[in-house]
């Protein structure tokens, strides 16, 4: 790390919604707790709209949740029900902050020869996964992700323990990436 | 569709398989194929039949139908299914109503296997497994079955084939020329095999009882006792039968699978056979090994003893043992230090030994395997060793490396640790440089990805 930059939330530099498919993406600065400090990379990020996907996504589970909780005990104890309930959507509203901090962790860079990316912020983890050992690239987008015009990019390799994949890209940025990743695959092709 | 095939197709020496002509498999294979689960049924059946001698009768009818019908319907899987190789291709198709060709590029192949189940050594028949990359078993190729004689007879010339297809600078207009040359050349060859490796028979069944299998078949056995013994009553030990039967079987198909391991170093590849009741003979061909793993257990080590497994990519695919996924193919299941060294003095050459140890702070982080953990690197391997009991030293090729993986948990971070994992082709292998000093772990992660990407251009040229 050279230069110490504050924390970089979801929200900040990313354009959120540019259709132009030449390259939609910019640059934004690693965060200072960084991880292995490797001067000169750019993190690419996920569109910030992943921090409201996450928030739908915690917030479909967490509602119908609460509400089976309450119907469940209503009869025995109306009380302890309601309360469980509450502490139910509490929970679920904690995990908020939790939340921008993962949204916040993702990131992934392209390099000459390969694709780092990183994740995480209990465990933290980071990925190299060389161009040439693609086998194939999957775009996939869930309800909340599609409703949201987001998609979720995963690269495959032969082994099954690689583990790389970037969620809540812009639609369109996941097919730039997809297509550039394909053709960077393509050309630096190594046998098994 | 039958009607393209001469009849004499089966029966034709393949002597020029390389032509493009179609062949079937064996006609007894569908009673082969159905062996095991028809053993077991027949079985089944006389025992029914016995017990039940009065009112047997409908009933053992329609089970005898049910067989007829499983048969009948093998014979005719058998004879929709054709085979043939042209220009560097195995094709297999099959099916009656669904018709399923799957082609098989010979390059593509990863290792050929030939297996034999018990009934299969009794009628002299072989399967013909084609070992593919990608792990699935559905995906890789199988002949089953085909006369033992004709199987190692194609497996040389489809190994011969797919040596030949791995070399691209050939021209094209020499290559007619030269493969035959090749092919020709390799079955002259084929005689000169280079012993490497012969498991001892009397050691293996020690050491299978000495490792983890048989500690856990003795705390079972432990177990079962005591039960009956404390509870005065010997039907209480009903319930855990399953388990032992369970354990006795684990026990009894690694020693079936081990047992009269022979290694050898053939023009081809490394030669493996093995196998008590089922035979299996596999080659693994050169350049296609994705990691090497030295496995040394408690009660091993302080005999002197170890494995040695290689992983090839493709997963292994048998009717039974599904426990072959997870495991590496053995190529010393129980041996000397020293015929291990010899052994990886053959795969790999100079190598690296895992010499960098981690560092103070990893004694507080992993104080159970602080002691095995290490390892090191060159432009070729990196080596990394771990373990609690069972010290596990695995090599990696740097050219085959799929990616790095940098991890740091939050009890690592508290000690400033941090782990670097390579990925290997397949679900099973990883080489965890584990518990190094947070510095290094970056100055690792920053350095593979170069190192690998080299070794990738100097094996490919």
């Amino acid at each position: 790390m050279t230069t110490a930059e504050p924390p970089t939330p979801a929200e900040s530099p990313t354009p959120a919604k540019s259709p132009t498919p030449a390259d939609p993406r910019a640059p934004a600065e690693r965060p200072a707790h960084s991880d292995p400090a490797e001067a000169g990379i750019s993190w690419l990020r996920p569109s910030p709209l992943l921090l409201r996907a996450r928030r739908i996504q915690v917030g479909l589970v967490t509602v119908p949740a609460a509400i089976i909780v309450a119907a469940a005990g209503l009869a025995a104890s109306p009380t302890a029900s309601v309360g469980a309930a509450a502490a139910v959507l509490v929970a679920g509203l904690l995990s908020e902050r939790f939340l921008a901090r993962r949204v916040a962790a993702w990131g992934y860079a392209e390099r000459d020869d390969d694709l780092m990316v990183r994740r995480g912020v209990l465990v933290r983890r980071q990925s190299v996964i060389p161009y040439g050992r693609m086998q194939f690239i999957d775009v996939t987008a869930g309800p909340v992700e599609r409703s949201l015009g987001l998609a979720t990019l995963r690269m495959h390799t032969a082994a099954a323990a690689s583990d790389a994949r970037i969620p809540g890209l812009d639609k369109a940025v996941a097919a730039v990436l997809r297509d550039q990743l394909a053709a960077l695959g393509e050309a630096q092709a190594a046998g098994l | 569709m039958t009607a393209q095939l001469p009849d004499e197709l089966p029966r034709q020496p393949m002597t020029g398989i390389a032509d493009a002509s179609w062949h079937r498999l064996h006609p007894l294979s569908p009673l082969v194929r159905a062996g095991r689960g028809l053993m077991s049924l027949l079985i089944l059946l006389l025992g029914i039949a016995v017990l039940h001698r009065r009112q047997a009768g409908s009933d053992l009818y329609t089970d005898l139908a049910i067989i007829a019908l499983a048969l009948a319907g093998g014979f005719v899987s058998w004879l929709v299914t054709r085979w043939q190789v042209a220009d560097g291709v195995l094709r297999v198709d099959t099916g009656l109503l669904r018709r399923d060709s799957r082609r098989f590029p010979l390059s593509q192949v990863q290792a050929i296997d030939i297996v034999q189940t018990g009934l299969a050594r009794v009628l002299g028949l072989a399967e013909l497994q084609l070992r593919v990359a990608g792990g699935d078993a559905a995906r890789g190729g199988r002949l089953a079955c085909l006369r033992l004689a004709d199987a190692e007879r194609l497996r040389r010339q489809l190994l011969a084939m797919a040596a030949l297809a791995a070399v691209p600078a050939v021209p094209e207009a020499q290559s007619a020329g030269t493969g035959n040359q090749a092919i020709s050349q390799a079955q002259a060859a084929v005689g000169s095999e280079r012993p490497l490796f012969r498991v001892k028979p009397s050691r293996l069944p020690v050491a299978i009882v000495a490792s983890r299998a048989g500690a856990t078949a003795l705390i079972v056995a432990v177990g079962t006792v005591l039960t009956a013994w404390l509870s005065g009553n010997a039907s209480a030990i009903a319930p855990f039968l399953p388990v032992v039967l369970g354990v006795v079987l684990a026990l009894w198909r690694q020693l079936n699978g081990e047992y009269g391991t022979t290694v050898s170093a053939a023009h081809d590849g490394i030669r493996l056979r093995s196998g008590l009741i089922q035979t299996a003979a596999e080659t693994i061909r050169p350049g296609r090994i994705q990691a090497v793993r030295l496995v040394q257990p408690l009660v091993w080590r302080a005999l002197g003893w170890c494995r040695l497994e290689v992983d090839v990519a493709g997963m292994r695919q048998r009717r039974e043992g599904q426990a072959e996924g997870q495991r590496l193919r053995a190529l010393i299941p129980v041996g000397t230090r020293a015929e291990a060294e010899q052994m990886l003095n053959e795969l790999l050459g100079d190598r690296p030994l895992p010499v960098r140890r981690a560092p103070q702070a990893a004694r507080w982080k992993a104080p159970l395997s602080f002691h095995f953990l290490g390892w090191s690197g060159d432009d070729r391997y990196v080596v990394a060793s771990r373990g609690r009991l069972c010290r596990q030293t695995t090599w990696v090729p740097l050219e085959k490396v799929q990616s790095i993986r940098w991890v740091q948990g939050p009890v690592q971070r508290m000690f400033d640790l941090a782990s670097v994992h390579l990925d290997v082709a397949g679900k099973r292998v990883t080489a965890s440089i584990e518990e190094r000093d947070s510095a290094e772990a970056v100055q690792i992660l920053g350095r593979l990805p170069d190192l690998a990407r080299a070794a990738r251009r100097a094996s490919r040229s």
